[in-house]
């Protein structure tokens, strides 16, 4: 994985982000914090690109074909 | 209708009319469930499989608005191989992403279309579109350790060897994945803090696609008294038992759901749909195969096409139109005569005898709200699904019994199932639920505001 780079937030609104957490099964605010941001990129209309390589996707077709799917 | 907890019990391909009917004395916990609740049948989305159907359910979006129509879609209207609509296609919020800004902690096992795993509160085991193990299919990550640890040291993503002809190894297999499947919700039941629990069982479509032929006394392939003869039947009542155990888990003011996303029956067969347009002279090929072949686009002559379909089960059309796809020849003028007359075509072909079978060939802006992205020309329903589609090219008949492309026991019914327990819920048999009313059903339980987008009402 490559190293985490640090973001700065007001402190007042960290303050409040930790009571917002709280018994929620978040960790920490810098967990919450990746959560929202990541929900907010997976949104994003445009190019949509597949985590996957040609060699996965192989496997999940011939599976799905043998399943019956395709 | 309140709780603070919701918990679903998702049976891929559970038939309404063995759980409701054929053996409503012998599945106790599910009667006791439907007893006590509300139950019928929960129609699915067009089409009716497993992906687009449980998106469907958990964002009450229809497969238009998602913007895919199967497990395979276009990208765009060249030729190319159609892409795998996996998490990463899904842009409308799940349930669990809405309880997550929520503050909510889901715990998500199993749910076709989730893999790759996106983050949420709580914990997330991708589906059964996993490539393979070795690959992150959890949320967080570490989790797929501890499945492997409460799961006999080997949790199951899906059957292995589908196709094999080993049928009692085929059946075991199954079992196995479900037993081990329940040892884990029975842990996290217990060990992991939730409002809300899903989890799908993907053995039911297996083992319906598989052992249909022995079940089915209207099955051309039926033998009575073969020893299969009761393997779905004894299944259920596995299955039950299984959710029985769970609920003896689960806190007593929590909402229960049992749900599936498509039902199940009997095929009769495969109409070989590109044979079809090819007899019909819509679709012209390079080199003709002389044996079964998969459809490549690569050998379409495309100057002499208008129409060429996907295999499946159920059969997707797309039409080579001048400007839209790289060579079309149909003119954009002719459209909507040249679809009408492919549906009038395809709706007129009978079986091997030429009975009439009641195919169904839809146009997605008259299935859904919205069509986004590419989707098919027509979304065509063999005999209303009672056959499927063979894609495949060089088979030298029009009507297939016996294919190379998937087992053909069992096709996908419209109507799946639910049953919906707990506190203030009126017991009864409803009449056209829809899968879109989940989402939003256990949104308003949940005290959760309803997004006006949706598509579903809360069940009342």
């Amino acid at each position: 994985m490559e190293p985490r780079v640090t973001l700065k937030i007001p402190r007042p609104l960290y303050r409040r982000l930790s009571q917002l957490i709280e018994g929620t099964g978040f960790a920490s605010v810098t967990e919450f914090a990746v959560y929202i941001l990541r929900d907010i990129v997976a949104h994003q209309k445009g190019d949509i690109e597949s985590a996957l390589s040609a060699q996965e996707v192989e496997a999940i077709r011939k599976r799905l074909k043998s399943m019956g799917y395709l | 209708m309140r709780a603070d907890r919701v918990f679903i019990f998702g049976m891929d391909c559970m038939a309404p009319q063995l759980v409701f009917e054929q053996w409503r004395h012998e599945l106790p916990n599910l009667a006791r469930l439907a007893g006590g609740g509300a139950w019928g049948e929960l129609r699915s989305t067009d089409p009716p499989i497993t992906v687009p159907a449980w998106t469907a359910m958990m964002t009450s979006k229809d497969p238009g608005t998602l913007g895919f129509y199967g497990f395979r879609n276009r990208k765009s209207y060249d030729y190319d191989e159609l892409y795998f609509a996996n998490a990463s296609y899904v842009k409308e919020k799940t349930l669990w992403q809405l309880l997550s800004r929520n503050r909510k902690t889901s715990v998500v096992l199993g749910v076709p279309q989730t893999y790759p795993p996106k983050p949420l509160n709580g914990t997330l085991v991708g589906c059964f579109l996993t490539p393979d193990k070795g690959t992150s299919y959890t949320y967080p990550d570490e989790v797929k350790y501890e499945l492997d640890r409460l799961a006999e040291g080997d949790y199951i993503i899906d059957v292995k060897d589908f196709r094999t002809e080993d049928k009692d190894a085929l059946l075991e297999h199954i079992y196995t994945m479900t037993r081990r499947r329940f040892m884990v919700v029975r842990d996290w039941v217990k060990t992991k803090d939730w409002d809300f629990f899903m989890f799908v069982e993907m053995g039911v479509d297996r083992i319906h696609h598989a052992f249909w032929r022995y079940h089915d006394v209207n099955h051309r392939l039926y033998e009575k008294g073969h020893k299969l003869e009761f393997a779905i039947r004894d299944y259920y009542k596995y299955v039950d038992e299984q959710i029985g155990t769970v609920l003896a888990l689960i806190p007593k003011d929590t909402q229960i759901w049992v749900v599936s996303d498509h039902g199940a029956r009997t095929m009769a067969g495969a109409v070989c749909v590109n044979e079809f347009f090819m007899r019909e002279g819509l679709l012209t090929l390079k080199d003709k195969p002389a044996k079964p072949t998969k459809l490549k686009t690569s050998n379409i002559d495309w100057s002499k096409t208008v129409c060429w379909g996907e295999g499946g089960y159920y059969s997707r059309i797309f039409m080579n139109v001048k400007g839209r796809e790289p060579q079309g020849i149909i003119e954009p003028g002719d459209y909507e005569k040249k679809r009408d007359m492919i549906k009038a075509k395809l709706e007129a072909l009978g079986d091997e005898k030429g009975n009439p079978i009641g195919t169904v060939a839809h146009k997605p802006e008259d299935l859904y709200r919205t069509v986004n992205n590419v989707a098919p020309d027509l979304i065509v329903y063999f005999g209303d699904l009672a056959w499927r589609s063979a894609g495949s090219v060089g088979m030298d008949a029009l009507h297939v019994f016996e294919n190379d492309t998937g087992p053909d026991d069992a096709n996908h019914a419209k109507e799946g199932m639910f049953i919906l327990s707990g506190p203030g819920v009126v017991p009864g048999k409803r009449e056209g639920t829809r899968i879109y009313d989940v989402a939003p059903t256990v949104l308003s339980t949940l005290g959760l505001p309803v997004p006006e987008d949706m598509i579903g009402k809360v069940i009342e």
